[in-house]
């Protein structure tokens, strides 16, 4: 009822999707943490995926992201299957993720956490400006707001800033399809806007985003369209007003609290 | 004022850089042979830093890339008559393939069992070496292969009229030179890398190789090629240090200890930074040396409580600990010649 895309017959004709998960399992011996999930993603939209705490958002992540293969079913990025593909090879085809545990490097300034995702993944490059990914790193640290710590630790950051950390990394990779996972977790909501504002700034670059979030205040006004799962099955897809008032959806936050 | 301003640190490393490349006109020749021998220190250290200390793949077996250059060299030059420049190139490709062959297994393992695996190997080429004694040479070692260089007539005149008389003299001053030329080629080489976006992979594989991987950087081959660069260059060293004079000897490139030491240095002078390793690796042969002249059997209980100290006081490393007492003197020097601000 919700897709307007342009739905494929036999899965191998060309669709607006830029991510498509069929029939996606999980299964961590007895668990069955996401269980026979589908759905799309389109170009160009933000994407809200939502569920109560353990629901298999974070394992659906990681099972797209490349951290781990899904156990059954197949992942299609951009058309092509890339089920079980690493996650360096995924970044590098433009499928970037950020961290609900922030994975800052202590070592470093948060200048030079950005500077690495601009890093070539080769052995030997002469290709390397350093100029070059130095200014660009600071462009990044300005559009996600880190400008006043960028010659900073990422231990000397609120919160906040080490969520603006992480986004602006998987920028650096310039990534087409960018996974969130919880960003507004522990933010306040001045900083919930500011973060939201950010995104919609990303999508209008050109970016899709799916972002996670086991709390649907704040995401709602975000996105254009969500998926609800439920002990990793899908139990909703549509549009903010259609998911706040779907029973399904309200039994499953907590009987109805919505 | 118009004086050229430089850091502390680095007139200590042009000083001591200056008293290497003229050493062998300021100390007698037993020393100058000494410090040779502490040069190939040096270099085992360097070859150890660059993956140990700079990825955090923890290797307590080193010596196995120095003894499979080493012994390769030697045992191609002895045996098959081969050149020593070529034996030294076989030895080197040897240990790279050794190192290749460490680096998967640190794609799965981490931590003590990485270091572990790596411990372990020395300990079975030593039994090796032991059960075949006549191609190996056992506890023993083999003898030398080949010299690297042979001094030649012209050569020698030249020597002697620089003061370098006896054939032991000119040979100690030739060798050492050569050595001087491999420590700072491989000094150079470990330090464009580290110093460069490898370098920067390479320590945030140490950090977080999540990090790594949602960068777009696959950590498994950095990884492996860590450990084969690593290997080539100690087994490279290894090669050298048997056509320049040094025993083909498991006392000299493959016990425990020799791994051990090459992992004091490092920490000791300073984990990923190269020029710790470097530094310390000579300071510690005659610091161990001194220890052992003066102190005899109670040596190493006094050497391995100075380095505890070290570690306690200056957990960072010797260079790095100097490094930060450069900048305060540098401070001190701004503060004073500027006292408003």
């Amino acid at each position: 009822m919700s897709s307007h895309a342009t739905q494929s017959v036999d899965g191998t004709a060309r669709t607006d999707d830029i991510l498509r998960l069929e029939n996606v399992t999980k299964r961590f011996g007895g668990v069955v943490a996401v269980d026979d999930l589908s759905f799309s993603v389109r170009e160009e939209e933000i994407l809200g995926f939502i569920g109560p705490n353990g629901a298999g958002k974070s394992t659906t992540f990681n099972c797209v992201s490349g951290a781990f293969p899904p156990t059954d079913g197949t992942i299609y990025y951009r058309d092509e299957d890339v089920t079980g593909m690493p996650q360096y090879a995924l970044v590098e085809k433009g499928l970037a993720r950020t961290y609900q545990t922030f994975r800052p490097l202590e070592d470093r300034t948060v200048l030079e956490n950005v500077s690495l995702s601009m890093v070539p993944n080769k052995l030997f490059s002469f290709d390397e400006f350093r100029t070059d990914v130095e200014d660009r790193a600071r462009e990044i640290c300005q559009q996600v707001g880190l400008t006043e710590y960028m010659h900073q630790t990422p231990d000397e950051l609120p919160h906040a800033g080490l969520l603006r950390l992480e986004v602006g990394r998987a920028i650096g990779t310039e990534p087409d399809l960018l996974l969130v996972d919880e960003p507004f977790a522990g933010l306040t909501p001045e900083e919930v806007e500011r973060t939201a504002t950010l995104f919609r700034s990303l999508r209008e670059d050109g970016m899709t985003l799916i972002v996670i979030d086991h709390n649907m205040h704040g995401l709602l006004d975000l996105v254009d369209r969500v998926v609800v799962i439920s002990f990793g099955e899908k139990i909703a897809e549509g549009s903010p007003d259609e998911i706040r008032n779907d029973p399904t959806v309200q039994e499953a936050y907590l009987g109805g609290e919505l | 004022m118009t004086r050229l301003d430089l850091e502390p640190r680095h007139v200590v490393g042009i000083v001591c850089l200056g008293g290497l490349a003229f050493a062998p006109f300021l100390l007698d020749v037993l020393t100058v042979r000494q410090l040779q021998g502490a040069l190939f220190l040096g270099m085992f250290a360097m070859s150890w830093d660059y993956v140990s200390g700079y990825t955090g793949q923890l290797s307590f077996g080193h010596s196995m890339f120095f003894a499979a250059g080493g012994y390769t060299a030697t045992l191609v030059n002895l045996h098959l008559g081969v050149t020593p420049v070529l034996a030294i190139v076989v030895g080197t490709a040897v240990a790279g393939l050794l190192g290749i062959i460490v680096g998967f297994p640190a794609l799965r393992l981490r931590g003590p069992y990485l270091a572990l695996i790596t411990l372990i190997i020395p300990l079975i080429l030593v039994q090796i070496a032991n059960i075949f004694p006549g191609i190996l040479g056992g506890e023993a070692g083999l003898r030398s292969p080949d010299s690297l260089v042979t001094i030649g007539d012209t050569v020698a005149s030249i020597l002697t009229t620089i003061g370098f008389r006896t054939p032991f003299d000119q040979e100690v001053f030739v060798y050492y030179y050569i050595s001087l030329f491999f420590f700072l080629g491989i000094f150079t080489l470990f330090y464009v890398f580290t110093r460069s976006y490898v370098g920067e992979i390479f320590t945030a594989i140490r950090e977080d190789e999540d990090a790594v991987l949602a960068s777009g950087i696959n950590p498994a081959k950095f990884k492996v090629f860590s450990f084969t660069m690593s290997g080539a260059v100690g087994g490279f060293a290894g090669a050298a240090f048997v056509h320049t004079g040094g025993s083909p000897s498991p006392d000299a490139l493959l016990l425990v200890v020799v791994s051990i030491e090459v992992v004091l240095i490092s920490i000791l002078g300073g984990m990923g930074t190269i020029t710790g390793p470097a530094a310390i690796g000579i300071a510690y042969y005659f610091v161990r040396d001194f220890l052992q002249t003066t102190f005899s059997h109670v040596s190493m209980v006094i050497f391995f409580t100075l380095a505890l100290l070290v570690l306690f006081f200056l957990p960072k490393g010797l260079i790095p600990g100097l490094g930060d007492l450069s900048r305060k003197i540098l401070e001190l020097r701004d503060r004073r010649a500027n006292p408003t601000t």
